[in-house]
């Protein structure tokens, strides 16, 4: 299973360019080179336990920790049980799954540039756009309302079905 | 005619378009329900902290999401199939008109019994009575009677154009050089405006159509009217 895992994980993670001794030779890497042949850490979600464990030299102290871990657990105090986890990981999954403020940058560029469309329109209103059709006016479209009921538009769900012809207002 | 902040279909005024709203309102409850289920996916694959990368198949799922959607195309084309032959019946028209595209003005020529022949060009803006819809009004409406199945010889004279009344659910294409043939039946009196929907120079939307559907008796008088003013 976890030959399959980190099959999986090193197919997927295709590098620029592999092994050390060939970074040399390609000083115009845009990211340094990574050496994936080796066991590598990583704080994901998807792929929970990584290559090896986050802290590589450990003091005298740390493994003493990791002796009394190898007893029963219910000795453990509860630092020492969080000091064997940062042993282990970089970051709690909290920490992995923290908010970051990049939604206040989309949001303001998005009403920046909504707002910008607002003054192409008004402008385009004040100094494309030919004078309306007379037929806007509302003595116009009153008159054309009326006269919409008076044919019968739409009698069935549409218009004039709205219109109390009785009582000579909306439904 | 359309009326203001419409967002659907305007009322059916012949029985083939009642059967079209019937029909769009069913495939579009499909399409509603699975538009939603789509979104109600989407949303619970963005916003769930559960991750699963080692799913590499399962038949039971790939059976239903392959028939289900089949089934409801199924059910949406048994409709259209229906309206679809249903336009094509035999219809026995008690008239026959023809509309004939000109740039840019429709003809109207009723010769089943006599000559009745005239243009009908769209009333500018300037010169509309108050009241009277912009870019919709002409001065000679087709007249129709109620209750008939008429039928609608439509071609062109120099370009493309397209006779087009959404009401009565038609819409024929007017080919120079072709005649094609339409039918309709208007169930109930009142007129029913269309637009050239098919572009045909600098004043395609400045030719509509008009079809004044009235009882028998007045289609006579009209007629009467139309010979001696000829």
């Amino acid at each position: 299973m976890l030959r399959l895992v980190s099959g999986l994980v090193s197919r997927r993670l295709t590098p620029v360019c592999v092994g050390g001794a060939r970074a040399a030779s390609h000083a115009h890497d845009v990211s340094p080179s990574v050496d994936m042949s080796k066991p590598m850490y990583w704080d994901r979600t998807d792929v929970p336990l990584p290559d090896k464990r986050f802290k590589d030299e450990l003091s005298a102290g740390d493994k003493s920790l990791k002796e009394k871990e190898k007893g029963s657990w219910k000795h453990l105090s509860n630092d020492e049980k969080i000091a064997l986890y940062r042993l282990s990981f970089h970051q709690t999954y909290a920490e992995m799954h923290r908010p970051s403020s990049e939604w206040k940058t989309v949001l303001g560029g998005v009403f920046i540039f909504l707002g910008f469309t607002g003054l192409v329109v008004i402008w385009q209103n004040i100094y494309v756009y030919p004078p309306r059709p007379h037929t806007f006016e509302p003595e116009w479209q009153q008159k054309q309302l009326q006269r919409m009921l008076d044919m019968r538009i739409n009698p069935v769900e549409g218009f004039a079905a709205k219109w109390d012809y009785e009582k000579g207002q909306w439904k | 005619m359309a009326h203001p902040s419409q967002l659907g279909f305007q009322d059916a005024a012949s029985p083939v378009m009642e059967e079209l709203l019937h029909f769009h309102d069913h495939a579009l409850m499909i399409v509603f329900l699975i538009s939603t289920l789509v979104l109600y996916i989407i949303v619970a694959m963005v916003t769930t902290k559960l991750t699963n990368m080692f799913l590499l198949d399962s038949q039971e799922i790939e059976i239903i999401w392959t028939i289900l959607p089949a089934i409801i195309l199924i059910l949406i084309a048994l409709p259209s199939l229906r309206i679809l032959y249903l336009m094509d019946e035999i219809n026995n028209p008690h008239l026959t008109v023809k509309a004939i595209g000109h740039q840019w003005y429709w003809s109207y020529e009723y010769t089943d019994y006599q000559e009745i022949a005239f243009d009908s060009y769209m009333v500018p803006t300037q010169d509309l009575a108050p009241g009277q819809f912009r870019l919709l009004e002409v001065d000679h409406r087709m007249v129709v009677p109620t209750e008939a199945p008429v039928r609608v010889l439509v071609t062109a004279e120099d370009v493309l154009h397209s006779w087009a009344v959404p009401s009565l659910g038609v819409k024929m294409d007017a080919v120079p050089g072709r005649l094609n043939q339409t039918a309709f039946i208007a169930s109930r009196p009142g007129v029913f405006y269309g637009q050239c929907s098919e572009i045909c120079g600098a004043k395609h939307s400045f030719m509509p159509i008009v079809v004044e559907a009235v009882p028998l008796k007045y289609f006579q008088d009209w007629s009467t009217l139309m010979l001696e003013d000829a």
